[in-house]
């Protein structure tokens, strides 16, 4: 990616506009020293602006590397078990919440963000729940991880089994009669009942 | 950099301000009404919301008064939808006919001054998509129940370009964006589906007015606009299907007896889209409300809480 691409989407997370993918560009590309150091010049320009107060050395990306350094290195020889696994796991998670939440911070934004807090709801029907916490950073024309197509529960298991098997049917019912069901309004509620029906 | 960007805008938006002042958002969307009915159109558009995103072609003819619309989708499945007047005409997705209800609300059409006691209307300035000249419009709610809107619409032709729904917080909820658009005559041979679209035949009359259950309480604006009692394919149950609208956002609330069953309660969110179910106790057995819709995941929770069978009903 060039420098100046890199440059303007630092730019537009600092004016509170980037989009997703431009806040990821972003994350990506600020693992050098020169990226950073026009991260805190924009930093610096942006407080001067708005009369804010400055932090100088304020700089999440090399305190989140220098506590993945300080991270016990396990021994080779020895088996990883599993929690040691899930260890790691939720250190690398940790990292990417700490980051997340500086980005935030910076955006002088609510600390977390719709997305986050969907996280945290309770796991109801799986299949609906996961868009929320995967999504992709390149995603592919045509990707939709929206499926509201549910595993057929054996109705035996009642309560969990409820839910996927209604919701999908409402959802659709729902989002079609707001494309189809009344006068048109146009090509938008047509593209999201088809962002529902992925299952045909 | 950004800042200098910032600066020549500020000032290009205040030497323009006279010139904006001219066109009301309500101008606007009053044109954008009709635009969408009157004009005959070519092009490409983006959907994305959390989770999905996908690419369309449009056709839209309009002639002797008849407007004959055809959409296909490019990646994935070549979903397809033939439309005449606003009345589906064929689809490859066959349960996508019996959402068309018998009734249409053919003269239902976006109208500013209603919108304007929900949400204030304002332009907010000049914006450029699909390498066309718009202009941008804030739809910003009035109260926490509906979200917001932004709004780009082609200062030549009126219709709308870009469509992006925005939460309380301003995160962005969904995009509909055209890439390209090109006014002016098309052929009827564009507006042909291919073999695979469905011809879609008037919905039976199976379904009936529900008048068993009612919200005691709403977001001011919203109203009822279809109520339907039908058997589910998928369970067998007769489920109940309210569907209400404050003329630019809609829920719907399925409320399905639960025959004694255990089921917990639950919520989820695609996109702009939330679903939130919650238990009720009704004289003829427990029920589940689930409110399904394009507004705030508290209003939704609130509806599902205040829907109440009404009190004569057998039910």
């Amino acid at each position: 990616m060039s420098r100046e691409a890199l440059h303007e989407s630092l730019s537009a997370v600092m004016d509170n506009e980037a989009d997703e993918l431009e806040i990821r560009r972003v994350l990506a590309g600020c693992s050098d020293a020169e990226t950073r150091a026009t991260w805190a010049r924009y930093q610096l320009a942006r407080a001067a602006m708005h009369k804010e107060p400055v932090f100088p050395k304020l700089d999440i990306a090399s305190a989140v590397s220098a506590a993945l350094a300080d991270e016990e290195v396990p021994v080779a020889a020895r088996k990883r078990t599993g929690w040691q696994a899930v260890g790691r796991l939720a250190v690398a998670a940790s990292v990417t919440v700490a980051v997340l939440a500086g980005v935030r911070l910076y955006n002088q934004n609510e600390a977390v963000g719709p997305q986050m807090a969907q996280q945290a709801v309770q796991p109801a029907p799986a299949s609906i729940a996961v868009p929320q916490t995967t999504q992709g950073p390149a995603m592919l024309a045509g990707y939709s991880e929206g499926k509201v197509a549910a595993p057929v529960e054996p109705a035996a298991q009642g309560g969990e089994g409820w839910h996927e098997k209604r919701l999908p049917e409402y959802v659709r019912k729902h989002a079609q009669q707001a494309a189809f069901g009344g006068g048109s309004e146009g090509a938008l509620p047509y593209a999201r009942a088809a962002s529902m029906d992925e299952n045909n | 950099m950004r800042v200098r960007t910032l600066c020549v805008g500020l000032l290009g938006g205040w030497l323009s301000m006279p010139a904006l002042a001219v066109d009301s958002a309500y101008d606007w969307l009053r044109r954008l009404a009709d635009a969408q009915r009157s004009t005959s159109y070519v092009g490409d558009f983006v959907y994305q919301r959390n989770g999905a995103f996908s690419t369309h072609s449009i056709w839209q003819r309009v002639e002797d008064g008849a407007t004959t619309e055809r959409v296909l989708q490019l990646d994935g499945p070549a979903v397809e939808v033939v439309r005449v007047d606003g009345r589906l005409v064929c689809a490859t997705d066959a349960p996508a006919a019996s959402a068309q209800s018998a009734k249409t609300w053919r003269d239902k059409r976006l109208d500013p001054e209603d919108l304007s006691k929900w949400y204030e209307l304002r332009v907010i300035g000049d914006s450029r998509v699909a390498g066309r000249d718009s202009v941008a419009l804030a739809i910003l709610p009035r109260d926490q129940h509906r979200y917001g809107f932004e709004l780009h619409v082609d200062r030549e032709t009126g219709l709308p370009l870009k469509s992006l729904m925005l939460d309380e917080h301003g995160q962005l909820l969904e995009r509909f964006q055209y890439t390209r658009l090109e006014p002016g005559q098309v052929a009827a041979s564009e507006l042909k589906a291919s073999d695979d679209c469905l011809r879609v035949t008037e919905a039976s009359a199976e379904q009936k007015e529900a008048t068993g259950w009612h919200s005691d309480w709403l977001p001011d604006g919203f109203r009822l606009l279809q109520s339907s009692s039908r058997t589910s394919d998928v369970s067998g149950q007769p489920v109940t299907w309210l569907v209400y609208g404050d003329g630019l956002a809609r829920f719907s609330v399925f409320i399905e007896p639960l025959g004694g069953e255990v089921v917990q309660d639950a919520r989820s969110q695609m996109g702009p889209t939330v679903a939130v179910s919650k238990r009720i106790t009704a004289p003829g057995g427990d029920v589940m409300v689930t409110v399904v819709g394009e507004i705030p995941l508290g209003t939704a929770e609130r509806i599902a809480l205040s829907m109440r069978p009404k009190q004569d009903a057998q039910n």
